[in-house]
Formats: structure tokens, sequence, C-alpha cells
């Protein structure tokens, strides 16, 4: 099996699903209806590898119990391509600057003599590690289904060749943004998925909507890919590198990459203070971006223009994960920063809040769903921004089992858009339950995971979340003291660095106050709003249910049903069933399995990232907290049985909730004004400065070039009075041409 | 041959070139039959071969004779592809003065007329037809054998 080595496996998870991307293009329009073939076995076959490298990884993790039970140590794997771009010399820091200061001290770590002079590479490296095969695994499979449930939901649609196209395009880039081992190559695929993500939401372009969603969110993501630029910067001036893993230059010696585990077993690896903290919070500037927290959240529901299956990979299960994965991945920088993590955290919680609350008021069933995923997100960086191993772990575990149930609602939805006639609003149809049987059992599991339900997958990763926050905030009821840890990396740097200015960095990063906030009363403040949350969640997905599948069946007049036996069925073709109950399955079972095994994390925290000691050392013990459990649970039923009181039986809504809500109710509706206040603050600004711009263009700059036009304009008008059209006069100019030249030669010669 | 034999011979090649030359370059800018014209390039060419020959006997060079015989070679095939150009313009047109293709000036300048040409459409010029051997012409004793003007 020589050909089928782990590196060959690796490459094969990306290739496969661009070679498929490139034939659709190619024999798309010769294939028509089955354009999908190509692309579902390209994707197909990077499912079946990536599960292949999940148990390969898997295998290298050391067991957690038994006889062999050792201290985790990192498992890595890294398939170098070849080097994309190579200088030496590329940059000489100024002595005394903060980046030769942090140089030297990666020149200790490898024990080098030094030297300022810093070269550049770009090798094209993919890495298998835990936490890239999980990912991996989950951006495969999920791709999968929805390419199989597109089959059915995209029939007949003129575009059906570009969206499988597309669709392999996008599991290509995201498979190699989270096997990239480089912070460049990230970048890259960073922006590719961002523009997989602009043509899907665009893919009806010929809607005005569509169109200008898709602008709005790749305008959105420029401001944070514009931080992750930054960021990328930042860190290549700090760490003279930007691979993940250790490399051995041509001389022989090792050179620590940022995430490599040379500097992993160094606590002073990592820089804190001003420039680690300002690296921390590009990276989270970035995460904010793709992953829609707050402040740049909104592109999100705008998103949900572009055709279900794509809001379902991408703006739900997939590509919105990034985010979490970026700083899952940087773990260690920001371990490094408590204060950066806090906020983290707080952004999180305060996006998770905002976005169910705005959620409880919507009517359009897919933007219930895109304000759900917008909060189960803000879960998720609560969740990292804890900093503990308990807390990262729980992050990939709520992103896996989101993944699962989010997926299926979306599909869900996806399906009663598809038999209701486009219709989306869910004043317009209900009862659906009698009429979509297969549609509304999977889509009440996946409600029911999504509202934390015991025992569906959202119940036990939700109650992770929630229990790393409460570790955080009731420090001593866990017997944790983790911020000594914490904190511990940024002071020895500091104190090794001689540069003056980077030793004043902890000043300068504490004069921003980011650190104060690390105090247990904020982590309890966020575990409240994560529980209010948690019921709010459950409120909104149950009277979405409520709505939409039960009370009097009502459907709109463009509804396509077809009869069957007597009565009409309106449920969807089997390839949009097969993946609901694939995926329905799968958001009942995977939680509980791998919460009781404790196999994700333990197979988690192998991740080399994780293995930094500020991390790894937070470990405790896998515990089911039932406080929190009943806690939780007493949460999502307060919700359902509210939800039930106020739509089970189809009741009416809107004046229900005026009354209930008030002003509130106005609030939420208005998405807290973001939009608004977005035109007024910077839409508005850039519009006039565009104005501005397209009267100096159409009037200065276009006012010169056509004066410059004029001239030989004038020129041609006096020399065409000598185009006669007669032979000898042109005969003539050229004999009188060249005797001038003649006597003037000779006056030359003669003088 | 002395040097002065030499140089007098020079002096009269050049001069016969010189003529040549010029005369081909007057024909040129004064007459608007196209063949004429065409002629009239030709001479010019002799004209430079002329002196060409002549500076390269007087310096002892053949450079000169192999580049004439180049240029005579050349002006063959030229005066080949010439000839179709004047043929196609003239089954064009019907006519063969250079004159008849002023219509090609810039729009805004107006038409030059030194002398009216025959209107289009009037009956063809006659071409000239060889008189057969041996056979008493047409018309007379006194009937003009030969076109006025061409």
């Amino acid at each position: 099996m020589q050909d089928l080595s782990p590196a060959t496996l690796l490459v094969l998870v990306p290739l496969l699903p661009l070679i498929g991307a490139i034939l659709t293009v190619l024999l798309g329009g010769r294939l028509g209806g089955r354009a999908h073939l190509p692309a579902m076995a390209g994707i197909a076959g990077a499912a079946v590898v990536a599960i292949l490298l999940l148990a390969a990884t898997a295998r290298d993790v050391s067991p957690a119990h038994g006889p062999r039970a050792e201290p985790i140590r990192p498992v890595e794997m890294i398939a170098t391509l070849w080097n994309w771009a190579s200088f030496d010399d590329a940059y000489t820091p100024p002595p005394g600057s903060p980046a030769a200061a942090v140089r030297s001290v990666a020149d200790a770590t490898a024990g080098r003599a030094g030297g300022d002079v810093r070269g550049f590479s770009i090798p094209v490296s993919l890495r298998l590690d835990p936490l890239t095969a999980t990912m991996l695994t989950i951006i495969t499979s999920v791709g999968l289904l929805v390419a199989i449930y597109s089959t059915g939901y995209m029939h007949g649609d003129p575009g059906y060749p570009r969206f499988f196209a597309l669709v392999a395009m996008f599991v290509f880039s995201m498979s190699m943004l989270v096997a990239a081992s480089n912070f460049l190559l990230v970048y890259v695929f960073w922006e590719a998925v961002g523009a997989c993500s602009y043509l899907l939401i665009g893919f009806w372009f010929t809607k005005p909507e569509a169109a200008r969603a898709a602008k709005k969110a790749f305008l959105v993501n420029r401001v944070g890919d514009f931080g992750l630029a930054i960021g990328v910067f930042l860190l290549w001036m700090t760490y003279g590198t930007l691979d993940f893993h250790d490399t051995i230059s041509p001389q022989g010696v090792i050179m620590p990459g940022i995430l490599g585990q040379t500097r992993l077993a160094d606590a002073a690896g990592y820089a804190g203070g001003a420039v680690g903290t300002a690296i921390c919070l590009l990276l989270l500037l970035a995460a904010c971006g793709k992953s829609a927290q707050l402040p740049l959240h909104v592109w999100l529901p705008d998103a949900m223009e572009g055709p279900t299956p794509a809001s379902a990979l991408i703006h739900a299960a997939t590509m919105v994960t990034a985010g979490i994965y970026l700083v899952a991945r940087s773990a260690p920088l920001f371990a490094a920063c408590p204060g950066a993590l806090t906020l983290v955290s707080i952004v999180g919680a305060t996006t998770a809040l905002v976005a169910a609350l705005i959620g409880t008021v919507q009517n359009d069933l897919k933007r219930v769903l895109a304000y759900s995923t917008i909060s189960q997100l803000g879960y998720m960086f609560a969740s990292l921004g804890t900093g503990t191993l308990l807390g990262f772990t729980a992050a990939i575990f709520h992103l896996l089992t989101h993944a699962c149930f989010k997926a299926l609602l979306f599909l869900g939805a996806g399906s009663v858009m598809h038999s209701m006639g486009g219709v989306i609003d869910m004043r317009r149809f209900g009862g659906l339950r009698r009429v979509m049987p297969v549609t509304a059992a999977t889509f009440l599991v996946g409600a029911l995971a999504l509202a934390g339900v015991a025992p569906f997958a959202g119940f036990f990763s939700k109650d992770e979340i929630l229990a790393a926050l409460h570790a955080k905030g009731w420090p001593s009821a866990h017997g944790e003291h983790h911020a000594v840890v914490a904190t511990e990396g940024p002071l020895r740097l500091a104190s090794f660095a001689t540069g003056a200015s980077f030793a004043t960095g902890a000043a300068a990063h504490d004069a921003v106050g980011l650190d104060t906030l690390d105090r247990p009363e904020t982590w309890r403040l966020l575990f409240w709003m994560s529980l209010a949350t948690a019921g709010l969640t459950a409120f909104y997905t149950f009277r979405a249910v409520f709505m939409t599948f039960t009370g009097p069946t009502r459907v709109p007049s463009g509804a396509h049903g077809h009869g069957e036996h007597g009565h009409e069925s309106y449920e969807s073709p089997a390839p949009m069933t097969l993946p609901l109950i694939v995926l329905a399955v799968a958001s009942a079972a995977v939680g509980w399995l791998l919460f009781a095994t404790n196999w994700l994390s333990h197979f988690l925290s192998a991740t080399p990232s994780l293995t930094a000691a500020a991390v790894a050392s937070t470990a405790v013990p896998h515990a089911f907290h039932l406080d929190l459990a009943i806690q939780g649970t007493l949460a999502a039923a307060i919700g359902i049985v509210v939800a039930a009181i106020g739509h089970l039986g189809r009741r009416s809504d809107g004046p229900q909730m005026e009354r209930f809500l008030g002003p509130l109710q106005t609030l939420f509706a208005n998405k807290f004004y973001f939009d608004q206040i977005y035109t007024a603050l910077v839409v508005r600004p850039l519009e006039a400065l565009s104005l501005v711009a397209a009267l100096v263009d159409r009037h200065v700059i276009d006012g010169a070039v056509d004066a410059i036009a004029h001239v030989p304009v004038a020129v041609g008008g006096i020399i065409r009075r000598g185009q006669s059209g007669l032979m000898q006069r042109y005969a003539l100019a050229g004999v009188m041409g060249v005797l001038t030249i003649v006597v003037l030669l000779a006056w030359q010669l003669r003088g | 041959m002395n040097p002065v034999q030499s140089l007098a011979m020079l002096q009269n090649a050049l001069t016969v070139g010189a003529i040549l030359f010029s005369l081909g370059l007057v024909g040129i800018l004064t007459r608007r039959n196209l063949i004429v014209m065409f002629l009239a390039a030709e001479m010019m060419l002799q004209g430079i071969s002329v002196s060409l020959v002549a500076w390269s006997r007087h310096h002892g060079d053949w450079g000169g004779h192999v580049l004439v015989i180049f240029v005579l070679t050349v002006a063959a095939c030229e005066a080949a592809v010439a000839l179709v150009f004047v043929l196609q313009a003239f089954s064009r047109t019907g006519r063969l003065d250079a004159a008849a293709w002023q219509s090609l000036r810039e729009a805004t300048v107006g038409r030059t007329v030194d002398r009216e040409l025959p209107a289009a459409g009037a009956a063809p010029p006659p071409f000239p037809t060889l008189t057969r051997a041996g056979v008493q012409p047409p018309g007379g004793e006194h009937a003009p054998l030969e076109r006025e003007h061409v």
C-alpha cells in the first residue's frame, strides 16, 4: 500500500473535489441533467478518504485508558508539496525593535546564534492532525449529503452544472483551508471560500436581492479578511515565519513554526503584550467576518437568498466554522493573551444572545435558521474564549453537532420551500406534518437537537460549553486556577526580551484594559447570557416547528402537490429526503456517542495547538455536569413551553408577540437596527465619496483625456488638405522632401 | 586604363544615369497614364542601375554589378505585379488615367480638375489592333491606322 500513504490520502481530499469541479466545468454543458456526477464523485471520494484519514489519525493518538495510557503527545503529519515562494534576505528588522527582540527569542529557542536577516518562504504544505481530520470529515460528509440533496432540489435549474461545480470548488477550498499548514495558505483559501460563497449566494444573479446579498456578504467579509491580512503580516514580523509546523532549513537547523512542536514546548514561545494582543484581535476580527459574529454578522441572514443547499452547506455547516477553526488552531497565540481570549467569549456570548433575540421574531423560516446559526456560532466563540482545553474541545464538538443538525434543519427548510413553490414565509403555510411526514419528522429531530433536548446532539455539546463557561465563572467549584498558567507565558517572554519597547509591551497591553476583563464576574455574566440564549434558542426553534408543521394544513397557492391515495402529498423526492434521514440519525446519535465515550475530546486534545502548556494544563477529567444539564434542560423546556403556548395549534402570531414584547418587538424585528446603522455610518458616506470620485473621473480626468485627444484631430485637420487623391502630387511631395534633405546635406557638407 | 580616363568614363556614365533618372522623374510627375508612369519609374530605376555599374567599374568592385543583376531580377517581378495592378485598375474604371482614382482623396478636399475626363459610361476607348499582314486595310487609303492619342 505504498501508494496510499497518509500523505497521498491527505492530498487526495482536496484534489478529488477539485478534479470534480474542473470536470463539471468542462463537461457540464454536455452532461446536462447528469452534471452532478463528476462533482459528486469527487466529493464522495474525498469523504471516504477523509474518514480513512480520521481513522488513521485516531490510531496514532495515545489511548485515554488502559495499561498504555500515557500523557497526550501531539499528533501531526506534514506533506509538503512544493515551494511556492522563497526569498533570502526578505527583511531585516531595525535593531532594538520589538520584532528583533522576539526574533532573538526564536533564535534562542532554535539554538541558533541569531542574526537579523530573515528569509521568507511559503511551502505548500498540508497537515494532518486531529483537528484537521475532524474538520475534513465534517466538510466532506456534509458536502456529500448536500450534493445528493441538491440533485433533487436543483433539478431542472438552468444553472445545474454551475451549481455543482461551485459546490465541489467550495469543498476543495474549505478542505485546503483546514489542511493548510501555513498562515498564508490559510489566507488564500480563506479568500477562496469567500469567493465560492459569493458565487453561491448570487447563484440566481438575475434576482436583484440575490445579487445585492452576494455583494453585501463579500464586502462585509472584506473587513474580516483585512484583519486576517494584517494579522498575517504581524505574525510574520513577530515570529519570522508563517508555517504552522517546524521546518528544517537547508543548513540543517530547525526553524520553529508558529504552532510547531518546538515552540509549543516552550512556555515563553508566544508573544503576549501589545503585539500578541494585536495579533489575536486581528485574527478575531477575521473570524468575526467569516463566522458572522457581532459586529460583522449582517451578511449571513441576507445570504439566505442563495439556493437552500448552498445555505445549508456554506452558511450553516461548514464555511462559517472557518472562524472557529482559525481561533482553535491559533489557541496558543490566544492563550498568551488572556484579555483577547476573554474578548472572544464576550463577542461570542453577546452575538449568541442578540442573534437569538432577533431570531424570535423572524417570520422567514430560513432567516430564523440563519439567526440561529449566528447564535450557535456565538456559542462556539464563547466556548473558545474560555481558553481551556474543555472550552476548545467543546467548541469543536458543538461545531460537529451543529453541522449535523443545522444542515438537517436547512435542508428541511429547503424541502418545505421546494414543495411550497418557493414560499418560505411561515405565516403562509402550516400543518405541513400531514402532507410532508418525512420532512416534518426529521425537522423535529433537528429542532430537538438545536434546542438542546436530551439525548439529542445539541444537548451534549451545549452542556460542555456551559460547563466550560461555568468553570471560568466559579473556578473554586471546579478546583481550577488556569489564569496563573495563562499569564505566565507573556510575562516570561517580556522579561526575556531586552528590546525596550517590547518589554513595555505588557504595560501598554494593560493600558488597553483587556486583561481586567478576565475576572470571574465577567464569566458568570457570560454564563448566564449563554443560558438565556439556550432558552431563547428552544423558543424560536419550536416557534418555527409549530408554525410550520402543526395546526390546520394550509399551503400557498403556488405549491405543487401530487395526489396519492386520495389526499395530496407535498413530500420531496427521495434524493432530498434521504440526506434528511441520514442527518436526522446523526443529529440524534452523534452527541450521545461522542459524549459518552469522550472520544472526540480525547482525540482533539492531541492536536498540536491544544498541547500548548497554557491550554493542556487546564485539562479536567471528563464528567457529566448534572447541575448544568438540569439548568440547560430547564431553559430549553421553558422555551419550548412558551413557544407551544404562543404557536401550537396555529394561533395568530403578530399581535400576541407585540403585546407581549412591546417596543422590544420593533427592536428585534428591525434586527437591532444594525443594517440601518451601517447604512448611515458606512454605506452613505462611501456612496457620497463614490459620487465625488465619479464626478472627478467623468469631468476632470476624462476631460483631460478628451482635451489631449483634440490635439491630433486639430493637426489632422491641417494635414488633411494635402490629401488630394492625385498620385502626382504625392510623388511631387516625396521628391520635394528628398530634394530638401539633399540640399540640407550638401549645405552641411560644404559648411 | 589610366585614372583620368576612368574618371572621364565615370562622369559620362553618371551623366547618362542622371539623365535617365530625371527623365523618369519628369515622366512620373507629368504623365497620368498608369502604364507610362510605370515605364517612367522603370526608367528611373535604370538610371540608378547605370550609376551603380559606373561606380562599380570605377572602383573595380563587382558588388555594384551584382546588385544591378538583382535589381533587374526584382524589377522584372515587380513589373509583372505592377502590370496586374494596372490591368485591375483599368477593368474597374475603364480608364488608364491615374486621376480617375482621385475619389480616394479626403472627403473635405475639393476635386482637382485640370482637364475634364471623358464621361463614365461613354464608349470604351478603342483598343489598338494590329493590321493583318498582306490584307488591304479597311476604310481606304486615307483612313487613320492608329489612334490619335493614348
